[in-house]
């Protein structure tokens, strides 16, 4: 599991599931509606070309690449969104 | 602006050295009386609301004893004015009043002066506005130097302060002006000031209202969250304020419009920007629907901050339904917006099946959107979906506010009705 964190969110790719990916759709929306973070390495999908500190200056939380790999890759890849508060707010109501 | 209660303003008022009545603030009628029996004589119990005309909303009331505090106290505290409730009362000691004064410091925006502007009358104690405009003196003050004693005193002569009181006045406002600098005030009111029967300045009433932008620099207020809010602070209010209070990446803004989570009719309301909400509000007016929330993504917010807004707002109990009115060409590229909604209708719809959701996209960046919502929602939209309710609109409809209107309207009655006979 390859976890990445940006400023306020984490994306976890499940890269057993990228090697049959024919897409690499991830990677392509990374490029596309973002600064190009995720590259493929090996056939996965991978930061390592960049230090942390260059992946939380230079990520811009789009969400794309979780998109893209939902629709047109394997459904490897997730991004948790923290929002403060809200899951209190739902257990109060009964809705969580 | 961030606004104080009179209680609060006058505790701050004499924190900085400003003559105030002798008083303290009760939330029971046994507190009340306590603070009476302090005081020690006869007592103004005044009803704390964010709200104007509270004398004629019969929320303050003059006695003689303690006792007497405490019973107009359990009146006052169990009233509602303008649908806000009186959960707190203050306390303070009648005054002899020999006349009543009224001044302001507010911003005057004007194209030339856009400095701070002091307004006086001698004409306390009523609304500013039934005042004839001769009796208004107004005086702009110089935002870096303040208001300056001699030009206090020039001010009072203009607005017929008699000689021998012209110090006092003078030494007053001044005061009050850098109290207005200090606490970085939008606006200070005191309506009135009063000169008692011993010939003192006293200040018998406050509105103090803070520029949002400078809650920073004054921890000592303990603002939990600067801004404007209709009412009291509510959960909702706190989340969209976690959303925004770190993240300065574009507008994320959410709040409370007085919902009450109950009622049918209530739209989570999510337009992008300041003029789309206004005709959204328009479109949502017009077919009879209320707007449960105030949202906007405006500014060109990162894809996170967007998500985090449309997911409190989806997540609010018993809506009829979701808009997300883009009512103006948005320079921003939608195509953030549209890989948020789809993550967040992916994940909440299984909870609400079958809300309507009204998705009205346009500007920068549209058809790549379009394609985002339409490829990243066709699997909920099929007619027995989750999203069956689901309707994207582009710049096709992009001021039509009736269309998209009577469109939500549809649509939430007939999930109105499916949720009746399911019996939920
Ligand atoms: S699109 Fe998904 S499955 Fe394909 S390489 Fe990227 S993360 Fe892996």
């Amino acid at each position: 599991m390859l976890e990445i964190k940006e400023k306020s969110i984490t994306i976890s790719i499940d890269t057993n599931k990228c090697d049959t990916c024919e897409t690499k759709a991830c990677a392509a929306a990374c490029k596309k509606y973002a600064r190009g973070l995720l590259q493929i390495v090996d056939g996965k999908p991978s930061v390592e070309h960049l230090s942390a500190e260059e992946v939380l200056r230079l990520g811009t939380e789009c969400l794309a690449c979780e998109i893209a790999c939902k629709f047109e890759g394997n459904k490897a890849l997730t991004i948790n969104i923290p929002i403060a508060g809200l899951d209190v707010y739902l257990t109060k109501r009964g809705l969580q | 602006m961030a606004k104080f209660l009179e209680y609060q303003g006058k505790e701050w008022l004499a924190k900085a050295g400003i003559p105030v009545p002798k008083g303290r603030s009760a939330s029971s009628p046994e507190e009340a009386q306590q603070a009476a029996e302090w005081i020690g004589k006869s007592v103004a119990v005044k009803g704390q609301v964010q709200a104007g005309g509270r004398g004629k909303a019969g929320i303050v009331k003059l006695v003689e004893t303690s006792s007497e505090a405490s019973a107009a106290a359990a009146e006052i505290l169990v009233k509602t004015v303008k649908g806000l409730p009186v959960r707190q009362v203050l306390i303070e000691e009648k005054l002899a009043i020999k006349k009543e004064y009224y001044c302001s410091f507010v911003i005057n925006n004007a194209r030339d002066a856009r400095c701070p502007m002091l307004m006086f009358s001698s004409e306390g104690g009523m609304d500013i506005e039934s005042v004839p405009e001769e009796l208004i003196f107004k005086m702009n003050i110089d935002p870096i130097f303040g208001l300056q004693i001699y030009d206090a005193i020039d001010f009072c002569v203009r607005a017929g302060i008699p000689n021998k009181e012209l110090s006092k006045f003078a030494s007053f406002l001044t005061k009050l002006s850098q109290v207005y600098k200090k606490y970085d005030c939008q606006t200070l009111e005191i309506n009135p000031f009063v000169m008692t029967e011993d010939g003192s300045l006293i200040c018998a009433d406050c509105k103090m209202e803070i520029d949002n932008s400078s809650v920073g620099r004054h921890p000592e207020f303990g603002i939990k969250i600067a801004r404007d809010l209709p009412g009291e602070v509510t959960e909702l209010d706190m989340i969209g304020w976690s959303i925004e209070e770190t993240d300065a990446r574009g507008t994320g803004f959410l709040m409370n419009m007085g919902y009450d989570e109950v009622s049918p009719g209530y739209i989570g309301y999510h337009p992008i920007g300041g003029g789309s909400a206004m005709m959204g509000l328009d479109a949502l007016n017009q077919v009879g629907l209320k707007p449960a929330n105030y949202a906007d993504t405006s500014g060109n917010p990162v894809g996170s901050k967007i998500y985090r807004v449309a997911k409190s707002v989806l997540s609010q109990p018993n809506i009829d339904g979701y808009l997300l009115g883009g009512f103006m060409m948005a320079n921003q590229e939608q195509w953030h917006h549209a890989n948020a909604i789809v993550k967040v209708l992916w994940e909440e719809l299984p909870k609400k099946p079958g809300l309507p959701c009204v998705l009205l996209l346009c500007g920068n960046r549209e058809d790549e959107s379009m394609e985002i919502l339409r490829k990243g929602l066709a699997e909920l939209m099929t007619s027995d979906g989750i999203g069956k309710r689901i309707e994207i609109y582009g710049k096709e409809h992009v001021t039509d506010t009736k269309f998209i209107g009577q469109r939500l309207l549809a649509l939430a009655k007939e999930y109105r009705a499916e949720k009746d006979a399911q019996g939920k």
